[in-house]
């Protein structure tokens, strides 16, 4: 846990995050609207003291009530990795700043996030699907994908929030987590 | 540059530049085309995935055509699928001997020149990331086992490291050296394999030969104490599956007194190979910022001169009880990228050979529930993987199932710079760039 790295984000980044800055293990978590997203990463990669010159990730995550982009970012002057999350990003209409002016390298990991998850990243120039066919329709990986098969019946089907929300409304007396479990 | 016009009967040549530059997105080359005598698909057309296309029936020439039979979207992708006078498309693969699977890569050529390229990846998309988030923690390990398969083990480690950090496991002594050797000689058996196809794409047939004698003898060594050759599924959340045990102790020790001699065999045939080393020297050479801002890692990055080593630069497991150096190379190019490896294959040893004196006695398992529900969180974990640092990033609600489960492949980003490092090469190049990045298919598609 990097606790000067904690100071020099808060100096740094004062007004543009949401929230304290949280640390546990080697992990440094920012959150940031997705507007203020290209400042914030402009600035990490930027600054002398910071120098995150290095994107290791860029994930699309869609929490069943909110789009959200992670960015996993390594510096040379830190011993953390730096998560930033980009949070609120509508499920309806998903669309979030690009990161390509920074990384072109992000280039391919929004098109992969748009392929899974539907999130438009506006200034990307090459926004089509990778991994998935070019004529598919759906976006797989968003909560409201469901799989058809057994995968998804172990003891834990039913809990998930995500998964609740999406069982037609049983009859009185019924119980969601029992009509979930497997038929044998 | 030739400014002749190809002849016309090729079947990528686009009908009329001049007229309609972008003849895709106003429909005349479709329109123009002969109908289609085996009947029209549910979407007008058929593609190369149609049951009803087998090898009896005759399949027209615009199967391979490599102009996507669908409009155009993107910016990039317009100016990408519009030729100009002189230039024309060449399609390579998706099953062609040179793409270490099913990679396929649309070329735009004048003459012999290649002027843009655009790679076709997700022919092995399972969805390995959704199926991870509807199984069990347990389940992860094998699910993503048979992603980076030459090298599987690295793909299960940053999981359990992953894992490990949301609930809060403190892994034994034993068990992190045993995962150190055992990846360590994953590296090498991987390294080595990639020196033998490196030369088999460029047409020398006997290094892969060798190749396969060392890997052959670190998988049966590795067999012994996982029980498979290929995927070995080894890696627990807090340990590992198996202790050494003597067949696997004997094995190692009869390998250690002439380890790596495959290799050294492949870098006697190759290093002084003088085609071999035409055809790599100052061939697709990346620059320092080029690789940073594009997200190349492992040894690709480290024939730029940048010593970024995920073992140095964020030190996980025992690396930093172990002595070991990161070695660079400053000229950037295919013959640096393959020189890297050579180095590390020795440097690979040297940790071995420490894991064997420094391996404490103790446990190889962490006591956990047989039901794992770690609390609500995030977490990250990279490792240094043989092609480049290979992250997950995992995300629990509380229940016994990852809720995000994300997979950052090191050759996924590797092909994306392809684009970059390709034009202004020659056709017969393009195996010596993009195998020399080394990407695995597996692991690219997830």
């Amino acid at each position: 846990m990097d606790r000067t790295l904690k100071n020099r984000l808060e100096v740094r980044l004062a007004g543009l995050t949401r929230g304290p800055v949280r640390q546990r293990y080697d992990e440094t978590e920012i959150r940031v609207s997705p507007g203020d997203a290209p400042k914030v990463l402009t600035i990490l990669h930027d600054s002398i003291d910071l120098r995150f010159e290095i994107l290791a990730d860029l994930a699309g995550v869609d929490t069943g009530a909110e789009m959200q982009v992670v960015y996993h970012l390594w510096s040379p002057a830190s011993d953390d990795w730096l998560r930033v999350v980009a949070e609120g990003i509508s499920r309806d209409d998903p669309r979030a700043p690009s990161a390509t002016f920074l990384w072109p390298g992000a280039e391919w990991l929004e098109r992969e996030a748009y392929d899974m998850f539907g999130i438009v990243f506006e200034g990307n120039r090459d926004l089509r699907r990778i991994l998935m066919p070019a004529d598919y329709l759906s976006f797989p990986l968003r909560k409201d994908f469901l799989l058809g098969d057994d995968a998804s019946r172990t003891p834990g089907a039913g809990v998930r929030h995500s998964e609740r929300a999406q069982v037609p409304a049983t009859p009185a007396g019924g119980d969601p987590a029992v009509r979930r479990a497997p038929a044998s | 540059m030739p400014t002749r016009r190809q002849p016309a009967q090729s079947a990528t040549t686009n009908a009329d530049p001049k007229a309609a530059p972008n003849a895709r997105a106003a429909g005349g080359r479709r329109a123009s085309a002969k109908p289609d005598v085996r009947g029209v698909g549910p979407r007008g057309r058929i593609s190369a995935d149609d049951p009803r296309v087998t090898l009896e029936q005759e399949i027209g020439s615009d199967l391979y055509e490599p102009i996507p039979p669908f409009p155009i979207k993107t910016e990039r992708e317009g100016e990408f699928y519009s030729l100009r006078d002189g230039e024309i498309f060449l399609n390579i693969g998706p099953h062609h001997p040179a793409t270490h699977g099913v990679l396929r890569l649309v070329l735009k050529l004048s003459g012999e020149q290649i002027v843009d390229v655009d790679p076709v990846i997700g022919y092995l998309h399972r969805g390995v990331e959704k199926i991870c988030e509807n199984s069990d923690y347990y389940h992860v390990i094998d699910q993503v086992d048979p992603l980076e398969y030459l090298s599987s083990l690295f793909q299960e480690w940053p999981a359990v490291m992953a894992f490990e950090k949301l609930m809060d496991v403190e892994v034994p002594r034993r068990a992190e050296y045993i995962r150190v050797l055992t990846g360590e000689l994953l590296r090498i058996s991987s390294h080595t394999l990639y020196m033998g196809f490196m030369a088999l794409d460029l047409g020398g047939l006997t290094p892969i030969l060798y190749s396969f004698i060392e890997r052959d003898e670190i998988v049966e060594m590795l067999a012994s104490i996982t029980g498979a050759r290929m995927l070995f599924n080894y890696y627990r959340i807090g340990g590992v599956n198996g202790d050494l045990n003597h067949e696997f102790m004997s094995r190692l020790g009869d390998w250690m007194s002439r380890a790596g001699k495959q290799a050294e065999a492949i870098t006697a045939l190759l290093n002084e190979n003088e085609i071999f080393l035409r055809r790599m020297r100052d061939v697709g050479t990346m620059d320092r910022a080029t690789a940073l801002r594009y997200g190349v890692t492992g040894a690709n990055i480290r024939a730029c001169g940048v010593p970024f080593d995920l073992r140095r630069a964020h030190p996980y497991s025992v690396y930093p009880e172990i002595d070991f150096n990161i070695p660079t190379r400053e000229e950037g190019d295919s013959l640096a990228r393959y020189l890297m490896r050579v180095d590390e294959i020795k440097e690979s040893i040297r940790i071995i050979d420490q894991c064997l004196h420094q391996m404490p006695d103790g446990p190889i398992m962490a006591k956990l529930p047989r039901l794992l529900r770690p609390r609500p969180g995030r977490a990250w974990a990279a490792v240094e993987a043989p092609r480049g640092s290979l992250g997950v990033y995992a995300m629990s609600d509380g229940t016994d199932q990852p809720f995000r489960f994300r997979i950052h492949d090191p050759s996924f980003m590797h092909l994306g710079v392809v684009p970059h490092m390709l034009p202004g090469n020659l056709l017969a190049d393009t195996m010596a760039i993009v195998s020399s990045l080394d990407p695995v298919m597996g692991g690219v598609d997830r």
